[in-house]
């Protein structure tokens, strides 16, 4: 029996190959900026905004998109008022979003949408779905092409990045957006596992397995495509449930490259 | 002391909640002589047969709201302060509520007349992933004895009244009769068995009528499913000219969605009945209704 007879799976691994490829583009300058947990604050944040879908009346989906993008923004501003401490403002908008979903959700007439619209898995994607992560992984590939050096800049210095001439302030916001529209459009289809370790745990590979930066991120998609693959392929084969997985694939794939390093670097 | 406490910390929060808008318990006082006995149940199907032995005698509060899933709620400060003024509190047990041993251990409520509806009603073993079932409402004859368990604490904690909520309770001891006999004509003669289904929610009302019921993932909605269980139902599916995949109203239609998009077949709502939204409480649904439009989901895909 063919693992791609069906067309589930089929959807499954496009899916997660496009994601493999465009999440750790941006989990690089992510990682770099030391906001390692924005995924789960911006997946929290979706949450209010399909609440917010539901309540007015719009699209849930669209929802879950403008709020991500509001808060994505939020934890910029908030993060160039304490430059030094950008953890607090992924705190207070994952706070903020969890709060707003809690309280949101009780005047959500019909439960049962607001738990249809928060449920994504990798192995459940429909055709729409499907069509909105292509979009989206074009627009990120799109951008971070153009803007390689801007964001490679942008990553280590933004001090030295604005005196060289870099544009810093659009630059941030248009990597905040994509980074908005990525996991909310993610979290829905894969689910929020997949989506905020996927940001940073091959990112964290790479950088123990290559040097330059343009290396690191090669490295870091070609660990989030393997384990991709193998961790549908593994789930199919075995039974088990692949968000969990993959990311499993992904955290064991990390312990190997640091004991490995670290074996080698006493001998 | 600790029940000061607790009143002062309702009040407050009531207060809060009345600011805000958000819906509260009622807290009611003891009921006395021609007082209404204050009852609280957990979920749906408890509070709606908690109302029909009650009718107009009873003030019944229920604690999950209309239209959230049982198992992902959690009682608030306000819900533990209506339990202390309450005079019955209704729940399933077998498993449905796993809040309940905590919030009872925590009550200073001595006058509290609790009423797990499934003791002593038989259950079923456990199921092949290994969770008992607590849908037990599902079989109309369970759900009968469910709600002789109701009406004897009503009996208990206002025994004033005994022949009026054991009248209440004859008149819908019937009717349970008659949706079984229903549910077992038309059903025993369909021309399937196979129920595929969600999540394993269905296993009391299958058992009562023989059939099959084949579940995508366990007992718990909106758990991740693995790709091979995936395949096998679709398989299973094809075999047995399965036209139909069920899921709940609660839940993600999405892997059933997944699924029947593989074999062609249509996706249709199978309630268990663990809460109904409020358009369907404002339409004047009840357990019965539900049911009956259960019955007509399962005759119209087992036949044709």
């Amino acid at each position: 029996m063919s693992i791609l007879q069906y067309s589930f799976m089929q959807r499954a691994f496009l899916v997660g190959i496009l994601l493999a490829v465009i999440t750790p583009c941006i989990g690089m300058t992510i990682v770099l900026r030391q906001m390692s947990m924005i995924g789960d604050a911006l997946s929290h944040a979706s949450l209010a905004g399909v609440a917010i879908g539901l309540l007015l009346g719009i699209n849930p989906v669209v929802g879950a998109m403008a709020v991500c993008v509001a808060a994505a923004l939020g934890i910029e501003g908030i993060r160039k008022k304490l430059p030094r401490y950008s953890e607090i403002s992924i705190a207070v908008i994952m706070s903020a979003g969890i709060g707003l979903a809690g309280v949101l959700s009780g005047f959500v007439p019909n439960n049962a949408n607001f738990s249809s619209f928060l449920f994504g898995s990798i192995v459940s994607i429909s055709t729409q779905e499907m069509v909105l992560v292509c979009v989206v992984s074009v627009l990120v590939l799109l951008a971070v092409f153009l803007l390689y050096k801007e964001l490679f800049y942008l990553g280590f210095d933004e001090n030295a990045a604005r005196i060289s001439g870099v544009p810093v302030k659009k630059v941030n916001i248009v990597f905040m957006i994509l980074t908005a529209f990525t996991v909310s459009v993610a979290s829905r289809t894969v689910g929020t596992l997949i989506v905020s370790s996927m940001l940073v745990v091959p990112v964290a590979c790479g950088m123990q397995m290559a040097k330059s930066y343009r290396n690191v991120l090669f490295s870091a998609i070609g660990v989030a495509v393997v384990t991709t693959v193998a961790g549908l392929t593994i789930s199919y084969y075995v039974g088990l449930k692949p968000g969990g997985t993959i990311v499993l694939l992904e955290v064991i794939w990390f312990v190997l490259v640091i004991v490995g390093k670290s074996l080698l670097g006493k001998e | 002391m600790m029940r000061g406490t607790v009143h002062r910390l309702a009040a407050l929060l009531t207060g809060a909640v009345l600011l805000t808008g958000l819906p509260v318990p009622v807290l009611a006082g003891d009921a006395g002589a021609g007082e209404k006995l204050s009852v609280i149940t957990s979920f749906y199907p408890m509070y709606d047969f908690a109302q029909k032995v009650g009718q107009d005698r009873a003030e019944v509060t229920n604690l999950v709201p209309a239209g959230t899933e049982p198992h992902d709620w959690e009682p608030s400060a306000s819900d533990l302060a209506a339990l202390e003024e309450a005079d019955v509190f209704i729940y399933n047990g077998a498993g449905m509520e796993s809040w309940v041993e905590d919030v009872l251990a925590t009550l200073d409520n001595q006058e509290l007349v609790v009423v797990e509806a499934s003791r002593d009603v038989e259950l079923l073993e456990e199921s092949e992933s290994g969770e008992s079932d607590p849908h037990i409402w599902l079989d109309p004859l369970k759900a009968k004895e469910e709600m002789e368990n109701i009406k004897d604490a009503f009996v208990e904690a206002d025994p004033e009244h005994e022949t009026f909520y054991e009248e209440n309770y004859a008149v819908y001891a019937q009717e349970f009769e008659d949706l079984d006999q229903e549910f077992s004509e038309r059903l025993g003669e369909a021309e399937r068995r196979d129920v595929v289904v969600a999540h394993e929610a269905f296993g009391y009302l299958c058992a009562a009528y023989e059939l099959n019921q084949v579940a995508i993932d366990g007992l718990s909605p909106d758990s991740e499913p693995d790709p091979r269980r995936m395949e096998e139902i679709i398989q299973y599916a094809e075999e047995n000219q399965v036209t139909t995949i069920f899921y709940e109203e609660l839940g993600s239609s999405k892997v059933a969605e997944t699924i029947a998009e593989e074999i062609g077949a249509q996706t249709a709502v199978l309630n268990p009945i663990e809460g109904l939204t409020q358009e369907q409480q404002e339409a004047g649904a009840d357990y019965f209704s539900v049911m009956e439009e259960n019955l007509a989901a399962l005759v119209e895909a087992l036949n044709g």
